[in-house]
């Protein structure tokens, strides 16, 4: 019964907050853990329980460790606030910079904590058409099914970017001062697969 | 610890034991007293502290030294301020920023004879059009910053330098 309540209890919250397009006030008192797909067995409707996986990986979606780098414009955000980047830098044509301000110029192969930089050896924007920022959960999840907007990913693709990519596990792993994205890769990768499997159903 | 051996102007230097903590700028002035490369804003702000990076296609790009870790430049070749001047000769760039009176203080200089020069080696492999020239001198100087305001002179030096070879920088 209280496994019940506490899974009615998260797709209540659920409904309250995925309709919020995606901000940059971040409650200090949100989850810095993720439920695993067992978590949601208890709820019957297939459909419903595949939206309530979605609902669940939204946490690291909408977080700022994921939407500094997936921003509306051209340039990326920092910090919890998601302030524009400074040095102020643009995405440039191929979202590793503008010629003269490449990415790779301060992000090198792995943070370097001395300078406050971290750092990928794929360090870049996603996208324009794939911009996060100022979405809600329901136009994020609709977004990320798109391949015109995803990459050219299927979903089977998507399973592998957000579980595997390296880019994004550096969301786990920020290095000191960055708050990490909740929970962990791989149980964010259970859930994008959980939600896969169960027919990708997307918020309203 | 990383074993640190790194081409500095055409010099190879090391192999020397470098801390993973130790930043470009460190390496520079501290182990290697080359104090042109200047330390600014210590925030990747102000870029006062970029060298030139060269890689290995021929092109090349500037990177600032004060945010960067200094093993992370195991292996590759840097350019730095005083490997412009060949054989006591000022550069074309060198000698245009002196001619216009580009710098007071100085202390960005470095910073921006070496983006000049990047951009410089970038409109030799792709030229890019006349009226596209004030653009490109614009975005590759932006991020610059000089505290006497030098921009404009710095802009008109890089310029003169372009157009007095057109055939080379211009399409």
């Amino acid at each position: 019964m209280k496994f019940e309540l506490r899974c009615w209890a998260l797709v209540s919250v659920a409904a309250l907050t995925m309709s919020m397009p995606v901000g940059y006030a971040y409650s200090e008192t949100a989850s810095d853990k993720l439920a695993s797909p067992d978590s949601f067995a208890s709820i019957a409707s297939p459909e419903e329980r595949s939206v309530a996986y979605f609902v669940e990986l939204g946490k690291v979606l909408t977080h700022p460790r994921c939407v500094n780098c997936h921003p509306a414009g051209d340039r990326p955000r920092q910090g919890d606030e998601g302030r524009l980047h400074q040095p102020p830098v643009a995405r440039g044509a191929d979202g590793h910079g503008l010629a003269a301000m490449r990415c790779s110029s301060c992000h090198q192969n792995a943070n370097f904590d001395p300078g406050r930089v971290p750092g990928h050896p794929e360090w870049h924007l996603a996208p324009r058409e794939m911009a996060w920022e100022g979405k809600t959960l329901g136009e994020i999840c609709a977004q990320i099914k798109d391949r015109e907007r995803n990459g050219g990913r299927s979903l089977e693709d998507l399973v592998h970017h957000i579980g595997t990519d390296t880019l994004v596990g550096w969301a786990w792993l920020p290095g000191p001062g960055r708050r990490p994205a909740p929970g962990t890769q791989k149980q964010a990768g259970a859930l994008v697969g959980a939600w896969v499997k169960s027919g990708a159903a997307c918020p309203n | 610890m990383t074993t640190l051996a790194i081409t500095i102007n055409g010099r190879a230097h090391g192999p020397t034991d470098v801390s993973d903590d130790l930043t470009l700028n460190d390496f520079l002035r501290e182990y290697l007293g080359m104090t042109g490369t200047k330390f600014g804003c210590g925030a990747a702000q102000c870029l006062s502290c970029a060298v030139i990076v060269d890689n290995a296609d021929g092109t090349s790009f500037t990177s600032p030294t004060c945010v960067v870790s200094a093993a992370g430049f195991k292996g590759k070749s840097i350019r730095t301020v005083e490997g412009h001047a060949k054989d006591g000769k000022l550069s074309a760039l060198q000698t245009a920023f002196i001619e216009k009176f580009a710098f007071q203080c100085g202390y960005c200089t470095a910073g921006f004879l070496n983006e000049g020069q990047v951009l410089l080696e970038r409109l030799a492999l792709r030229p890019v059009a006349r009226h596209d020239l004030e653009k490109a001198i614009a975005e590759a100087l932006d991020g610059h910053l000089c505290r006497c305001t030098g921009y404009i002179k710095y802009h008109e030096a890089v310029r003169d330098v372009i157009l007095a070879d057109p055939k080379r920088y211009l399409a």
